[in-house]
């Protein structure tokens, strides 16, 4: 199986101070993804950075599995990130930014778990935001993304506006009228033209005044 | 505590959470924090700490798993207020 599944963390939404306290952390990383941050992140992520970037991870592998087991549960304690690859400084993003892949020397690459099923994921981080997307094999290159910035954290516009953001990338693969996302009865996004589904694989995510997508064709 | 005690301190926990007032103020235990509340799953372990200050209890990770809908977390608090 080889799909897809993202997540995006506004940074400026999160609680630092909260963050850093470990009633808190301690929902989203174990111990030994602590003794990984401490061995050998810290001197280049900030913890509180750290510990939202191992929540998108596994909040995006959540959403990946969660396509093929409609009744999982998100359990952050369950998805273990075993490895983190820091990349070389990341320079600014502008407002909206999209791409097919990703250049290795400019993204955060993890190694995870889940029970015995492996999982692969790259992130980018700034000082505006966090973005995962996760793949069940080490290799993004057929992999689609995007992130924008809006103007409003209303639920109701950020979901109207993560639609319209995929949709337009989506009409330069599938040109033509009536593209349009539907969820399943089991919550995951799916791509129809008109009454036809389309073979892609989606996922998209918002936070605060950040939304995000990525998608695969599924050959 | 009741589960109708503790569903009305809940609304109080959850309310900074969420923009769908309407929908908090006629929760019941089918309401869905995501889905029906809006509520970002970032958020979600900011209602599990503040649950944890609010009922002076601890929420392990296997209880923290099963709260994605009201009636779920007014069970998981109600059964560790019973086991304090």
């Amino acid at each position: 199986m080889t799909g897809t599944g993202c997540d995006i963390v506004a940074l400026k939404a999160i609680n630092v101070d909260r963050t850093k306290q470990a009633n808190f952390y301690s929902k989203i990383i174990i111990t030994a993804e602590k003794s990984l941050y401490d061995e050998a992140l810290s001197a280049v992520v900030p913890f509180e950075h750290f510990v939202w970037l191992a929540w998108s991870v596994k909040e995006s592998v959540y959403k990946f599995l969660q396509r093929g087991n409609p009744d999982l549960v998100f359990s952050p304690s369950k998805i273990n990130i075993k490895k983190l690859t820091v990349p070389a400084p990341i320079p600014s993003f502008k407002v909206e930014t999209e791409g097919q892949g990703f250049d290795n020397n400019r993204v955060y690459s993890g190694f995870i778990m889940y029970g015995d099923q492996q999982f692969y994921s790259r992130s980018t981080l700034n000082n505006d935001l966090i973005f995962s997307v996760v793949n069940d094999v080490d290799d993004f290159t057929a992999t689609y993304w995007g992130i924008k910035k809006i103007d409003s954290s209303e639920p109701d516009v950020q979901s109207a506006a993560v639609r319209i953001f995929i949709l337009n990338s989506l009409n330069s693969l599938f040109p033509g009228e009536g593209l349009r996302i539907e969820k399943s009865p089991y919550g995951y996004p799916m791509v129809f033209q008109n009454d036809t589904e389309l073979p892609v694989i989606i996922s998209f995510a918002h936070h605060d005044l950040w939304v995000a997508y990525s998608f695969m064709l599924n050959s | 505590m009741t589960r109708e005690e503790i569903l009305n301190e809940l609304k109080k926990v959850i309310a900074p959470y969420t923009t769908n007032k309407e929908m908090l103020d006629g929760i019941n235990d089918q309401t869905d924090l995501i889905r029906d509340l809006k509520i970002n799953s970032a958020n979600l372990v900011d209602i599990i700490i503040d649950a944890e200050a609010k009922y002076n209890i601890e929420i392990d990770y296997d209880s923290a798993d099963k709260m994605i809908n009201v009636g779920s977390c007014v069970d998981v608090i109600y059964e560790k207020l019973n086991q304090e």
